[in-house]
This record gives C-alpha cells, structure tokens and sequence, in this order.
C-alpha cells in the first residue's frame, strides 16, 4: 500500500492571502475555513493523509508572535480544521517542526526544555485527535530524539519521523541518513523518512540509503526542486508532471508514504497521485537491506559490529579505575584527562570509547552528562556507557546524540529491571555480562545460560536482535588456570548458540602477571579466532596493534592483506635520506642536535660535555651560538622555518640552563639590554613573544613588558634598565600609530637607544616614517639587526 | 537565529602548518603537531552567532535597525549582487590564548607557536561551519551564499568592527571589541556573508580563496595563497 500525503502549508496559505510576518497557526483559529478548505484540496488531489497547520505550534515558535499561551488551542483548532475536510478514510497526521533552536551542546536549549516544548504541542495535537503524528524537517538529531521521546510520552499514535539532509546528504548538523535510521528506528520511530531541503532527484539517493537500513516503512516529501529567487520570491521550479516521474522512482526506492514539501501544490499532489497510486508494490525489485547487525553511532558515524564486519576495537581507556590522575581529573570537573584519552584512543584506532565515570563521592549522574556531551562534540566514536549507576546511566544516554551501548547488564534482577527499560527508552544497544544473582558462572555453558536468561528478559521489555553485544567474561589467569579457556569456549557456544557480536575486557586475563601486553595480544589473538568481534583494550600498546593487524588479515578482514602491508611492510626510506652527519666529538653533537631542536638530546651532551672538562664558555661559542647562527642563516634562505628556529631556541635555552645547573658560578655575558613591547591598545603578543625568546637565548637580556603598552611606560622601563634597544611591536593598522608616539616620546626623553619595530602590518616604510632606527620582518631578522646595533655600539 | 556551539573533531594539519609556517617544510616533529592539534580541540570553546539583515546594494546599506553603509570598497563590490547579509560573529574563547602565553613562559616556544596556529586553524573551522549552517538556511529560500568577508580585509577599515560585532549580537557569545577595534577574545572572527539570488554556476573553490586574497593588501600574511 502506498499513502499519499499532502503538499506544503505555506504556499498555499500565501496564496490565500496570509500576511507576511502573521502567524500561519493563528489561522487555525481565525480562518478555520480557509486552512479547511486548502485541506480539502489535497484530499481532492488524492491525499490519504493530510497535515495539520501545526508547524510552528510550539512554545518556541509562538513567541516570537506573542502566542506561547496558545498551543493547546492553536494545535486544536488546526485537527478540527483539518477533520473537517476528511472524508472516510482521510488519516491525519498531526505536524510537529522544529522549535527553530538547536539543542545543547550544539546550541543554548536544554534536552529536558525540548522534550517540554513537543510534549507539550503533541499532547493537545493526540487529544484533539490526530491519527499519527509527524516531527519533520529536523536538522539537529538530538532535537528528534526530544521529539520523539516526548511523542511516544504523550501518545500511543504512530510517529513518522523525518530529517531534513543538505545537498551532501548529510545534516547540516553532520548526521547521515543511515545513523540517523538507525538512531530512530531503535528508539522506537514507526516511520522513518525524510522531507525539505532539496527536490526529489537530491532525496533519492537518502531513501535507497534509509531503505538499505531498516524494515521499517519509509516516507518521503520533497521540495518541487531547488528554489530560485525571481523578484525576490523563492520560487520552486518543478512542475507537477516532473514530480510525479520522481515519485516512481522514489517508491521503487522504497518509500511507502509520499508527498510534498515546499512548492508543491494539489497538482503536484494528484501527479504524484496518479503516479504511483496504483502501482503493483509486489511488482517493484526488492530493496536489499544491508546485513543486520549490531550498530552503534555517534552523531555522524555508525560502527557495525559482528561476525561480518572487521574487529572494533573498544578503548577502555577511559576509566578511573586505580588511575589517580585521571580520578582526580573528574573529580575536579575539569575533565581534560578524559578529552586527552578520548582524542589519543581515537588516534591510536579505538573505534568505540568507553566511558566510565566511576569516581567514588562525585555526582556520576551529572559528570556522565557532562562528559558524553563533551565528548559527542569531540569525537565522531560511538560511545560506550560504562556504569552501575542507574541515574548516572540516564544522564548518559539522554545527552548522546547517537545510538550508545550500555556497558553492562547482568542477569541480577535490579539491573534488569532499571537498566533494560532505558535501553528500550533510548534506542541504545547492551552489553550482557554473564553474571547472575548467585555470582560468576564458572563454564562455559553455565555463562550461555545466564546470557540467555538476560537476552529473554530484554525481548520481554521490547528489545531486538540487533540490540545485543555479549560478554565472554574473563577471569584472571593467575588466580584461575581454566579463566581463559572458559572464556574462548563461551565465545565459541555464544557463535554457536546467539550469534549475537560479542566482546571481553582483554587485560583482566593478564592481571597480577609480568609482561602483561604479551599475555593480553596472545589471547587477544586465540579470542578473535573464537568468535570475539570487539574487544575492550589498551589502544596504545604496540603488540595488541600489531596483533590485532596480523589477526585482522589472517581471519579474512584485510583483503590481500592491503592494510597490514601499508603499516608494517618495510620502506627504503631511510636509504633514501641523506646520510647522517656523522659528529666528530662532543662539541658537534650539541651543535647538531641545537640545529636540529633536539631538546632532550641536548641536556645530556652538555652534562657528558663537562664532564668530559669541556669549558662552558667552549660549549656556549663553538656549539651553541655557532648553532644558533646556523639557524638564523638557514632561515633567511628559506631553508628552515620558524617552529624549527623555536625548536632550535629551546635546546639552546635547555642547554643553558643546564650548563647553569651543573657550574652555578658561572655567568655569561649579555650581549645589550633590550625592552620589548606590544605598543598601546594593541592585544597581539604571539610575534613579540617569538623575538623575546628568540633574544634571549641569543645572549640579549630581555624586559618584556607585554602587550598594550603606553609610551609613558616604555620610556620609563627604557630608562629605568638603561636598554640599549627597544623592541615594539604592532599588530594592526588602528594601533600603528602608537609606534609613532611611542619612538617620539623616546626621543623627547631623550633616549639613546635603538628602535627596531615589527608586527604583521609593519612595512620598511612605515618604520621609515616613524623614524625607527630600523624594521625587522620577523624575529631572526630582529637578532640579527640587534646584533649590529650592538656591535656598532661597541666600535 | 540560536547561538551554535560548532565542533571541533578534527583540525586540518595542512591549515595548521600554514598559519604556523610550516607549509614548506618538510620534516618537523608530528608529535608536536599532533599535540598542538589535541590541545587546540580540548580547550577551544567555539561559539558562533548571527543575524540576517536585508541588504541595499544600491546605497552599500545593511538594512539593520541601525542601518550601517559600507565603504565604496572592496565590499561593496563583493555585495554587489546581495540581497539580504549574514553578519556573523565566531570565537573559541580565551582558554586557548592564555595556554599559548603559559608555553612561552615555560620556554616552550614551538608549542605556543602551533597551538597558536591550532587556534586559529580552529576558529576559521568554526566559522565554516556556522557558514554551512547559513548556506543551507540560505538555499532553502533560493539564495547563494558568497564566502565570507571580514573587517580589515580588502581594505575593508577595521574601525567597522564595533558595529559589525553588535550586528551580530557577538556580544552574546561574549566577544568584545576594544577600542582599537581588536576582538577580544583573540581567536575570534566577525564578517559578512552576501546572500545573492542562486546563480547557476559558481567559481571553483581554488579559485574563490585565491580572489579573496588578491583582493588583500596583506601582502605578508601568512594565510595568503599565491
């Protein structure tokens, strides 16, 4: 069967005769005749469903006319109107648009404030008695899941939920139309589909995606085309007769409820009618749906896991458990740690991140919100909630933008009977642990068991299939000789018996033993040749990566063995480099390894460069200096960049430093005394910093007096230290003409010393005319300059 | 329109080597960049907000309660064909900066220097993204968006930014304007986005980031595209 729905509100409104700015919603209640009319047409077009004038009757919407006080009326009104056109067999769906905010953390209104606002608009659109409801033209995922969630509270209709995709078939707030299906159909959308945005060529392709996706019915409702600005009107240029041959096209895709959105009209509704009204649906080639399985997303990516898919790794970095640091992290609410570990893992290959916010005497209920809504805006990985705590578990999975999996249900009976209900609830997947009310079961066949007692309690509460994601449970090795065998033999009847994907946290196996990473890579290697398709690891450890590569080959993941080639077969690249000075003593090597900014090099050259009775002073001119000025030179041919001269700069300064710890008499000479500064009104300090540090560790005795500095005060300092160069520094075209004060009120001071000036608006000629003694394009050019300053001054 | 809080999940490195200088290098430490990278996107707080005004091309005017006349510059040519502007304001907050000064106290200068250049990379991504959001709204009612055009480009005169800045209600993200006309915090951005009828073909890319900078007179900026 296919339905037809109706086409757009607005136009028609406009055509009329709606002002513009008034409230289309107002209508319901001042022009209940019009909108029953414009219903009508529809119907009389061919319309199965029409849809209510509701759109913007939310709170939000209202406001901005003055009529938040009016939604129950309003979304009244609008189902009266409509009932008053149907005939028969005329279904109406009651419209739900977005509140036009976007929901935090992409934007400033609260989940709980959105799940208000729709609760609020569907319950009057359920009780004035629509026969479904429709939440459409959502951008931002988290609003539909608001949505949604506040629909299936507010009533027991079928709900029809359509995204609105951008020309990359993306939402402009990054989700894709299979994320976003899955997403919904797992938190329990009747129907799923898409509408606006773009005409039906561009929506083709998302619905063969969300068809490829779900079993769940489809609808589609497209612009007439993609609008043009004639005489400033948006115009839709497709005609009637063109939407009706991509109304075929988009059933043959598979969607089953159709209609228009913006520029459609009741022609385009009867060509799209007369299109595919009557079309032999057991006559069109089967969509094929991709293999189901588990999946889990994010906002913007979905992870497949099982047997058919390659292994996922799931990083478990992200727990505090005996981790102090990262405890105390939480606990302060800073939270830096876990973004580090989140961002590190997902570097390191981890494709989902769990997260487990076990901090003993912290709210875990706010900190997993917290988290999950920060780590949702950093990481496109699917995310694990790892927790015991019901509350902290709801937080979690009410901030997630995705579909999560909860880590872990147990066949304890308050674990079941708080933790699946939120699973349903928020369409995440879980994670059974074979642990029972009387403790661990200790075979194989007993952890069977319990999975399948846990398994049949989430059927009971709704759950489905591909809900599931087993774990084998490890014991530790050396506290039990059998622990690993029973868990690769559970892993082998969870195949045998479920097939449901299954995953372990590896390194429980090695606990209390040497030389753990050999001990959980070699498991790791037995378990995914079990039937293991996610284990929870360590993502840094080298020997699990390069197991898990090798494994990924030899069990048929890695095609040729493409990918473990590109990352382990060897490279000519180092023949390919040139040789390697070679030094010829300890003097040259700090001198390369400063050229070089090999910091941590450097300090102990310099300490086995004393010791070996080297001067400081040699140090200082054969090796550091020569380096330096090597640096300087290489940079002015472009031969070297300015992080290297940094870098450089630092092992110079580390060397310093360290020929000041290991002789503390000894002393170096300054080569002159410079004042630097960002001029006044000026708050750019990133170039003025450079050439302070660049200075410095070229011998210079450097007063930074910082940004936004006065002339009053950078004459005082001048005399006060009795500089012999004052460094300025300007930014900006506003703030140029300081430099010009600043070098007057210098001379009127009667201050000798030598002004180089610099900052990305600078030029020679502008130093010129301000009567700088000279300009400096960047900070090694400013050494050099002071230097022959100095050397001047000295002759 | 609502404030829009982007994200950040991935840098471009290519971006980041360019505002740091380090497009022609060839050898230089990943760790570093990797660690400029992470940080960046730890401690950025991006935020973006806008308003979107009619525009009369004829007298260069954005018709804003306040209506602000643009200079018979640059911009005005760039806005030639618009009807309506976007005036956007973006920024990743203060964090970033005061760990940038932290870094060179601590004598970690290359560090500053490319979290400082990670900064920067990220709040243009920030801005792009409040720009897809403004392209997709803009389409929808059959208008194109042009790139975006900041104050003190194309000798566009900074001293605009006070006014740009409360066009777009920056103060709302907390984005300042000192009285030289500098965005505190630093890492921020305002600028102006031409909503032009849709016009059937549009230059390429490239070729777009090349016109903007020719039509600069930084001629030492380190984001210029030859």
């Amino acid at each position: 069967m296919i339905y037809i729905f109706d086409g757009a509100m607005g136009t028609m409104l406009q055509n009329a005769g709606l002002p513009p700015g008034y409230c289309p919603e107002l209508w319901n209640q001042e022009q209940p005749a019009v909108i029953t009319a414009i219903h009508k047409s529809y119907i009389d077009s061919g319309s199965d469903i029409i849809e209510t004038n509701t759109f913007g009757a939310n709170r939000i919407k209202l406001t901005h006319y003055g009529l938040e006080k009016k939604v129950a009326l309003l979304n009244t009104a609008a189902v009266q109107a409509a009932r008053a056109a149907c005939g028969p067999n005329t279904k109406i769906a009651g419209s739900v648009g977005p509140t036009g905010k976007l929901i935090v953390p992409l934007g400033d209104l609260s989940f709980d404030d959105a799940y208000d606002v729709f609760f609020e608009q569907i319950s009057a659109l359920d009780q004035a008695g629509v026969d479904m409801i429709l939440i459409e033209t959502i951008i931002d995922i988290q609003e539909m899941r608001a949505a949604l969630l506040a629909a299936k509270a507010a009533s027991k209709k079928p709900v029809i939920c359509q995204m609105s995709f951008g020309a990359d078939e993306r939402t402009v707030t990054g989700t894709d139309p299979v994320t976003a299906t899955i997403i919904l159909e797992a938190m329990g959308a009747d129907i799923i589909g898409v509408n606006c945005s773009l005409g039906p060529a561009q929506l083709l392709p998302i619905v063969e995606k969300i068809a490829q996706t779900t079993n769940c019915p489809i609808s589609v409702q497209a612009n007439a085309g993609m609008p043009s600005l004639i005489n400033k009107q948006t115009v839709f240029p497709m005609q009637p007769e063109e939407m009706g041959l991509w109304a075929k096209k988009l059933v043959t895709a598979g969607a089953r409820y159709i209609g228009g959105c913006c520029g459609t009209t009741p022609k385009h509704i009867k060509s799209i009618y007369q299109a595919v009204k009557n079309l032999n649906i057991s006559a069109l080639p089967a969509v094929q749906l991709a293999k189901k399985s588990t999946a889990l997303t994010s906002r913007s990516k979905t992870i497949y896991l099982g047997a058919d898919h390659p292994t996922v790794i799931i990083g478990e970095r992200i727990n505090p458990t005996g981790r102090k640091q990262l405890a105390a992290d939480i606990a302060s609410g800073q939270f830096i740690s876990v973004k580090k570990e989140a961002l590190s893992q997902v570097r390191a290959g981890a494709q989902l991140l769990d997260v487990n916010m076990g901090v003993p005497g912290i709210d875990q209920a706010k900190a997993m919100q917290y988290v999950i809504q920060e780590l949702s805006m950093l990481v496109d990985t699917p995310l694990v909630i790892d927790t015991t705590d019901v509350n902290a578990l709801e937080a979690g999975l009410k901030a997630y933008p995705g579909r999560a999996l909860i880590n872990s249900v147990s066949a304890e009976s308050e674990r079941l009977d708080s933790f699946l209900p939120l699973a349903k609830k928020y369409g995440a997947a879980i994670l059974c642990l074979p642990i029972s009310p009387t403790g661990v079961p200790k075979t194989a066949q007993d952890r069977l068991l319990v999975t399948q007692s846990i398994i049949h309690r989430a059927f009971d509460i709704g759950l489905k299939p591909g809900d599931f994601v087993l774990d084998a449970l490890i014991l530790t090795a050396a506290a039990d000789a059998s622990a690993g065998l029973e868990a690769l033999a559970t892993l082998k009847l969870y195949r045998q018996h479920l097939g449901y994907p299954t995953t372990m946290g590896l390194s429980n196996i090695s606990f209390g033993l040497p030389r753990r990473d050999l001990i959980n890579a070699t498991f790791c290697a037995m378990a995914l040749n079990a039937g293991l398709d996610a284990p929870i690891l360590n993502p840094y450890d080298p020997l699990m990566q390069q197991t898990l590569a090798a494994s990924a080959l030899l069990l048929g993941h890695d095609p040729s063995g493409r990918s473990y080639s590109v990352n382990y077969a060897p490279t000519n690249q180092s023949e390919e480099r040139a040789a390697p000075l070679t030094p010829k003593n300890i003097i040259e090597e700090i001198h390369l390894a400063i050229v070089s900014g090999e910091k941590e090099a450097v300090v102990p050259l310099v300490e086995q460069a004393l010791k070996e009775g080297h001067s400081s002073i040699e140090i200082s001119e054969q090796a550091l200096t020569t380096a330096m000025n090597k640096v300087g030179i290489a940079f002015g041919s472009g031969q070297c960049f300015l992080p290297q001269v940094l870098l450089a700069a630092e092992s110079m300064r580390a060397a310093f430093l360290t020929i000041k710890k290991e002789l503390p008499a000894h002393t170096t000479t300054s080569l002159g005394t410079v004042i630097l500064a960002t001029v006044k009104g000026d708050i750019h300090d990133l170039g003025k910093n450079i050439v302070a540090a660049l200075l410095e560790n070229n011998g210079f005795t450097v007063i930074d007096l910082g940004k936004d500095i006065s002339p009053e005060k950078i004459v005082e300092k001048t005399i006060e230290h009795q500089a012999d160069i004052v460094g300025l520094c300007a930014l900006m075209t506003t703030t140029m003409p300081q430099i010009d004060q600043t070098i007057a009120a210098l001379k009127a001071a009667g201050c000798s010393a030598q002004t180089i000036v610099g900052g990305a608006v600078l030029t020679q000629e502008y130093a010129n005319q301000a009567n700088a003694d000279s300009y400096a394009a960047n900070g090694v050019d400013a050494v050099t300059i002071a230097k022959g300053f100095m050397a001047d001054k000295v002759h | 329109m609502p404030i829009y809080n982007p994200t950040i999940q991935r840098l471009d490195m290519s971006e980041l080597k360019r505002y740091s200088g380090l497009t022609k290098c060839t050898e230089f430490p990943q760790r570093l960049l990797d660690q400029a990278c992470t940080e960046a996107q730890i401690i950025s707080q991006p935020k973006a907000s806008w308003q979107i005004y009619d525009y009369d091309a004829s007298t260069s005017t954005i018709l804003s309660p306040d209506p602000l006349s643009l200079p018979p510059t640059v911009i005005s040519k760039h806005l030639a064909n618009s009807l309506k502007v976007a005036v956007i304001a973006v920024t990743i907050g203060d964090n970033l900066e005061e760990l940038v000064s932290e870094y060179f106290i601590k004598d970690e200068y290359t560090l500053g220097l490319l979290l400082d250049a990670a900064g920067t990379t990220a709040v243009e991504l920030a801005a792009d993204q409040a720009c897809e959001l403004i392209k997709q709204e803009a389409n929808k009612q059959g208008y194109t968006t042009l790139f975006r055009f900041s104050p003190g480009y194309g000798q566009w005169d900074i001293r605009v930014q006070p006014q740009i800045l409360a066009l777009a209600h920056g103060h709302e993200i907390n984005i300042t304007a000192t009285s030289t006309c500098m965005l505190l915090p630093r890492k921020s951005i305002t600028a102006v986005i031409g909503l032009t009828p849709t016009v059937s073909s549009l230059p390429d890319k490239e070729a777009v980031e090349r016109s903007k900078c020719e039509q600069c007179q930084q001629i030492n900026c380190l984001s210029r595209k030859d």
